[in-house]
């Protein structure tokens, strides 16, 4: 089918009102959970998960969507009005966005904010139409090893930048991957860690993984310390943002969007780098560095195209190579499998109307997001003052509905409690979550693609590194490690 | 808690995690068919793998917790409130453990508006009115999407049955 063709028929199955609706209502979750300090995107995104499985897939993975595009614009009201953020992605909002709202410009900030959300937004979204399609043709040319390194890679970066420590990101991807391993092998369909329990012998419940390790410990964190995140919130003030103000920003959220779209791209980064280095870079070039970090207008618009950027982005590695980029996008990622659909380049080929239906869906978001995102700014302080010791218990009935009507199954309630724990713990020990979760979530794929390859050898390793593809895919890894190998050692030879 | 003694206790559980796989939990609970022709075709043979990256990780979070600095974390609560920290947690874990066994015979709506109010009154909430009405609420317009909307067969229990 040609680009036109696959365009319309991505038409026909979105132009109808249930999916705008999912659409609308996933975007104004999102922004509330995203407003609401303590609930992050990715928690309202994997409690939304399962609401759509009653749901068409177009129309349950646009709901999905809808959530964590408002939730990373959402975040940014809290950054700027309570100097919380909302999501980790807002943390450079705060630098600029708190001083403007001390001023009494809050309505401004937050007005910037949004312009610039959807700017990048729309650039990203673009950026994923062009190069996803490519990336997929591309990949059409890959077989089990060349996935096998990529996956590696994927996993390597992911272990290496989500947290503080390469070695504990490591850990928590080699917790990732032998929890994968529970259930039937893979090719001989014996027994692995099941202790004869039937519950297990599929591998334990995603989903249940999923909300226990992301949602759960904060409410852990709640029982734990009551009294934290609570913020004393700024007046909107009178000042709008103009026209002429966010003309003065554009190079820098164009800017910005850019450095979103190519950091998203690279699995693992995530939204807050590139929202910093947009912040930094709109500040080494700016005419006004002076007021950065004082209240200066064109650092909120970089902050925001930084984290709005990557939110189209991060769907490049999952579409085209079935590589989720963050958690958020493993969680997609899931959405889509329980929808019985493997992302990945044969994708393009089988469901492209599906494909084509989501990028329309993705550009449509843009437009809600703006209008959405100007009701929520009026609306925070109604989000704001719903008391935590009400959400969180609310939060913890969510997560036992949603994982319970998974699979109808009490067990998977278990699982996610006692993953819970271990979120908890992995929050004290500064173990980042991301690598487990896509450890977990990729294991199968790198296991299998693995013994594939052996098998298509004869239990040769060079078939490992067969051709450019799988070079390629080392030499990343390798620097990947050597790279954040070398900023431990300098970090910690600088703090002694 | 420093960052060298996270490095240490991370480390040694590591390796430990790695012994108990290796000498205990592979060879007890993964089966292997004896005919596989190929070792690295085996279905120990990938958990095994993961269980020696798992120690060598291990060794490396010890070797660099070594050789880091000891720098005293500040305290950042007193004992006491530790210790009402600590007793918060210990009745959420069993608030969940109850949820598991009673939830087959109570229903899963009637657990969650226990559930809910439990963890309300467990950290403190002045809305004593509100965390009322919402435990009762939210668990029903729960049901109803998930048991006519959805249409999961949500547990009813041995009490109390709704439409």
């Amino acid at each position: 089918m040609s680009f036109i063709d696959n365009i319309m028929a991505g038409f026909s199955l979105v132009a109808n009102l249930e999916s705008f609706l999912a659409l609308l209502v996933g975007i104004t979750i999102g922004t509330v959970a995203g407003a609401i300090p303590g609930l992050s995107a990715t928690m309202a995104v994997a409690l939304t998960l399962p609401f759509t499985f009653s749901m068409t897939p177009i129309t349950g993975i646009l709901l999905l969507l809808g959530v964590y595009k408002g939730g990373i614009f959402g975040g940014s009201i809290p950054a700027i009005l309570i100097k919380t953020p909302g999501t980790p992605a807002s943390s450079a909002t705060i630098l600029d966005g708190y001083p403007l709202a001390e001023k009494g410009q809050a309505g401004k900030a937050l007005g910037m904010a949004l312009w610039a959300s959807c700017t990048a937004d729309l650039i990203s979204n673009l950026a994923l139409i062009l190069f996803a399609g490519w990336l997929a043709s591309f990949a059409l040319n890959f077989g089990p090893p060349e996935f096998f390194t990529l996956i590696l890679f994927s996993l390597t970066i992911i272990a290496g930048v989500s947290g503080e420590s390469l070695l504990r990101g490591a850990l928590s991807a080699m917790f990732g991957l032998l929890l994968a391993t529970v259930g039937l092998d893979l090719i001989y369909g014996t027994q692995r860690f099941t202790f004869e329990n039937p519950n297990m012998m599929g591998g334990l419940n995603f989903i249940a993984v999923l909300i226990g390790l992301f949602a759960i410990p904060e409410i852990i964190g709640m029982v734990w310390n009551p009294k934290a995140d609570e913020g004393k919130s700024r007046a909107l003030g009178n000042n709008w943002v103009t026209f002429q103000e966010y003309r003065n920003s554009f190079r820098s959220i164009v800017r910005g969007s850019f450095i979103g779209v190519f950091l998203g791209s690279i699995p693992g980064i995530g939204a807050a780098p590139s929202a910093f280095l947009s912040y930094s870079e709109a500040r080494r070039k700016s005419k006004n560095k002076e007021n950065f970090g004082k209240g200066e207008l064109e650092g909120v618009a970089a902050a925001e195209a930084g984290n709005n950027g990557v939110a189209g982005a991060t769907l490049i590695p999952l579409l085209a190579l079935g590589v989720p980029g963050d958690v958020i996008t493993a969680i997609i990622l899931g959405a889509f499998m329980v929808h019985g659909l493997q992302p990945g380049p044969m994708m393009f080929l089988i469901n492209a109307d599906i494909i084509y239906g989501l990028f329309i869906g993705l550009i449509v978001s843009s437009v809600f997001l703006f209008f959405i995102g100007s009701i929520a700014i009026r609306g925070f302080k109604y989000v704001a003052d719903i008391p935590r010791s009400i959400l969180f218990p609310s939060v913890m009935v969510l997560c036992v509905y949603g994982v319970f009507a998974v699979n109808n199954n009490l067990f998977d309630v278990g699982v996610m409690f006692v993953m819970g724990w271990i979120g908890f713990f992995m929050i004290q020990y500064k173990i980042p979550a991301a690598p487990f979760l896509i450890a977990f979530i990729l294991g199968p794929l790198l296991e299998d693609n693995f013994r594939q390859s052996m098998l298509m050898s004869g239990s040769s390793a060079s078939i490992l590194f067969r051709g450019p593809i799988t070079w390629f895919f080392w030499l990343l890894t390798s620097i990947t490690v050597f790279t954040i190998a070398r900023a431990g050692i300098k970090t910690r030879q600088n703090d002694s | 808690m420093s960052d060298k003694l996270i490095q240490l206790r991370l480390g040694i559980g590591a390796i430990c995690l790695a012994a108990f796989l290796l000498l205990i939990a592979i060879p007890f609970w993964v089966t292997s068919p004896s005919n596989v022709p190929n070792i690295i075709l085996s279905p120990i043979f990938w958990p095994n793998t993961l269980a020696i990256i798992t120690a060598l990780t291990g060794i490396g979070l010890v070797l660099s917790g070594l050789s880091l600095f000891s720098v005293k974390a500040p305290k950042s609560f007193n004992s006491e409130k530790n210790t009402r920290a600590f007793f918060r947690l210990s009745i959420l874990g069993f608030i969940m453990g109850i949820t598991i066994l009673v939830m087959p015979s109570l229903g899963l709506v009637w657990t969650m508006m226990l559930v809910f109010s439990s963890s309300a009154f467990l950290v403190g909430t002045t809305y004593t009115k509100t965390a009322i009405i919402c435990s009762i609420v939210l668990p029903l317009i729960l049901y109803l999407f998930f048991a006519h909307v959805a249409g999961v067969a949500i547990p009813q229990g041995d009490y109390v049955r709704l439409p």
